[in-house]
């Protein structure tokens, strides 16, 4: 596949001015909601979410992706200078943001996580435009027992989404496994678990749902928070030659560790930015400054977290796998416009894909210009009272649910899902598996039946064709390669915020 | 301060809904695989397949739970005193909402509502809530109706 002639077409259509408006408004609305406290990526998207579903696919998904840069970039903000992650992976930034920003050097921290983050991402995009051509290249040996066995692989990702317990996860995939299933049978258009409830017969919506799970939970979470914003001004966003020059390698070193482990599917930026930040202790020559306001300490994890991010949608795009919840989201609104991420993605649908890519340069510099400048911005947003910011979010998805399908049953089902998901949370029951395992289930079940179907009804036939049986191997090896890393990280975020996020 | 016991009970509720949910699945699955032998002869698979194996899959995890019932790994604190209060009032607001909504229409519900929940979650006096309220209905109605053309519920005013 000819990389230059299609990166440079959707270029073009990138930069068409409507493209680059949403590129704008995604960043910033992203930005917007991931300085909110404890708002992160996943909240972001889900709160958003509903308003893409009127744009065209394009559109619609560059402005889903400058959410999800956005909110990345806007966690660090509130991770840096109110010690609140909004997701797992800004844990680490808050180990020596903080106390940069409690030393009047908040402003350096900021700038620093700012510049990181664009040279991760843009390496990651970088990477991304000649790697998964690769990988799509291979898309016409997929038949239905391959795409099987990508969905096994995929179901590896529930590992690192499970947080602590594994058994947890699980139990929530199967739960997400069992709401896909709600409405018409695929292979007879049979009705199934809609026991005569009319709404039921057009299944469970993917957006009512993300709205329900993740950001009606989200406010009810934090309205239990007591949240206090640093008192101070922020100057000096642009690092100064010396600070640079000090992060620049820890950059580096948080952008390939973020990358190269971005790349497994299954690995989440949870995992990569307490690898990132260990390693970058083990080899500094005074450890002992680390988690008392080291520049490398911002550096090293913000860079893994976006070059995670970043190398996250080479999986997406090329396997049709997400690495992380935000991703899940992303994945679902894909498939919403009818567009089904994997191999055949680069065939069927090559503009669509170049265009997103290229749209993810443009993000990435959209950023840059909204993050330095407008930090000051940024910071008195986080100031911004809960009792404000809960209750327009709330009616923001409930209004932006039931739009979507101008169906109460949608506004019914987030409510119920809100609820649910609050106390799921608040128990430590992980949901990114529940939505991994919505959003893949119907491709799994689909497969599935085609490949049963193609062999009469042989489990054999997963294992005897090359592709399917190395994608199971890979699906297995992945699992071990998850567990160890996910231990490893639950060990890491307990020592540092005695407490259990999910990954 | 609710301290969770080591074999929580969180771990019990979820296992036995689990448990429940598999059953379903299994009779659901049951009824669909009967359908299949009558509507589609000679097919190997088909749309009880699924079900089948989520509800067994469903019934052996909710069993575990149940049977183990693995608390979460950190210390769970129920909120209490007015942040509960808060919680429960935004909570009874929002299903109230969806209620009076398909009555009341966007307009009149969601300024009662939001109103309501800055009350409840804000604490603010009922003339700075209503302000509130207000604003938040009519930006929403900009945003949603104005801007892109969505539908929201007219009720029995029409607005």
């Amino acid at each position: 596949m000819d990389v230059f002639p299609h990166l440079a077409n959707g270029f073009v259509a990138a930069l068409t001015p409507t493209n680059l408006f949403m590129a704008f408004v995604g960043s910033l609305l992203g930005t917007l909601v991931g300085v909110l406290p404890g708002l992160g990526p996943t909240a972001a998207i889900a709160i958003l979410f509903p308003l893409t579903s009127v744009l065209t696919p394009a559109a619609a998904i560059i402005m889903l992706a400058g959410i999800y840069y956005g909110a990345m970039y806007g966690g660090s903000t509130t991770a840096i200078l109110l010690n609140i992650p909004g997701e797992v992976a800004s844990v680490p930034t808050c180990l020596d943001g903080y106390p940069m920003a409690q030393q009047g050097r908040g402003g350096v921290a900021l700038g620093v996580a700012a510049i990181g983050s664009f040279i991760a991402g843009t390496f990651g995009v970088v990477i991304l435009t000649f790697f998964a051509p690769v990988l799509a290249d291979q898309a016409l040996r997929f038949g239905p027992p391959e795409y099987f066995g990508l969905m096994v692989l995929a179901f590896t990702v529930v590992v690192s989404l499970s947080g602590a317990s594994l058994a947890r996860g699980l139990a929530m995939a199967m739960v997400g496994y069992l709401l896909a299933l709600i409405g018409l049978g695929s292979a007879t258009a049979e009705p199934r678990f809609v026991f005569g409830f009319e709404p039921l017969m057009s299944g469970v919506d993917l957006i009512p749902l993300v709205v329900g799970l993740f950001a009606v939970a989200e406010v009810f979470l934090g309205l239990e928070e007591a949240r206090v914003a640093i008192a101070q001004k922020i100057h000096d966003v642009f690092p100064r030659w010396r600070d640079l020059r000090q992060a620049m390698p820890a950059i580096l070193r948080g952008t390939g560790i973020g990358f190269l482990l971005g790349l497994l599917p299954g690995c989440a930026p949870g995992v990569t930015v307490f690898l990132a930040y260990d390693v970058e202790k083990k080899l500094a020559r005074h450890p002992e400054r680390f988690g008392k306001g080291a520049i490398e300490g911002v550096a090293a994890p913000e860079s893994a977290n976006n070059a995670t991010s970043s190398a996250g949608f080479i999986p997406l795009l090329a396997l049709g796998i997400p690495a992380s919840a935000p991703l899940a989201i992303l994945l679902g609104g894909l498939m919403v416009y009818g567009l089904q991420p994997g191999p055949l993605l680069f065939q069927k649908n090559p503009e669509f894909v170049w265009t997103i890519i290229a749209s993810l340069y443009v993000g990435n510099v959209i950023l840059l210009i909204l993050n330095l400048p407008l930090v000051g911005m940024w910071v008195w947003l986080t100031r911004v009272p809960f009792g404000i910011l809960g209750p327009a979010i709330l009616l923001l998805s409930f209004v932006g649910a039931y739009s979507v399908r101008n169906s109460m049953f949608d506004v019914a089902v987030s409510l119920v899902c809100g609820f649910l998901g609050y106390w799921l949370r608040k128990y430590q029951w992980p949901l990114a598996p529940l939505l991994l395992a919505f959003i893949l289930g119907p491709l799994l079940e689909n497969n599935l039946i085609q490949s049963l179907s193609m062999s009469g009804g042989s489990p054999l036939i997963f294992v005897r064709r090359g592709l399917s049986l190395t994608l199971i191997l890979g699906a297995i090896v992945l699992l071990c390669t998850s567990l160890v890393l996910v231990r490893y990280t639950s060990r890491r975020i307990r020592e540092t915020t005695a407490d259990e996020l999910a990954l | 301060m609710n301290a969770t016991p080591r074999r929580s009970i969180d771990g019990r509720i979820v296992g036995a809904i689990l448990v429940l949910l598999g059953g379903l699945g299994l009779r659901e699955g049951r009824r669909l695989y009967v359908l299949r032998e009558t509507l589609v002869a000679g097919a190997v698979v088909g749309d009880d397949t699924f079900p089948m194996i989520v509800g067994v899959a469903l019934l052996v995890l909710g069993g575990y739970l149940v049977l183990t019932s693995p608390p979460p790994s950190a210390r769970v604190e129920l909120p209490r005193g007015a942040v509960r209060r808060q919680m429960l009032w935004s909570a009874a607001t929002l299903v109230a909402y969806g209620f009076i909504v398909p009555w009341l229409g966007y307009t009149a519900g969601t300024a009662i509502a939001s109103t309501a929940l800055y009350r409840a979650m804000g604490d603010y006096r009922w003339p700075t809530a209503a302000l509130l309220g207000a604003v938040t209905t009519a930006v929403l109605y900009l945003f949603f109706r104005v801007w892109l053309l969505q539908p929201l519920p007219s009720g029995l005013f029409g607005a």
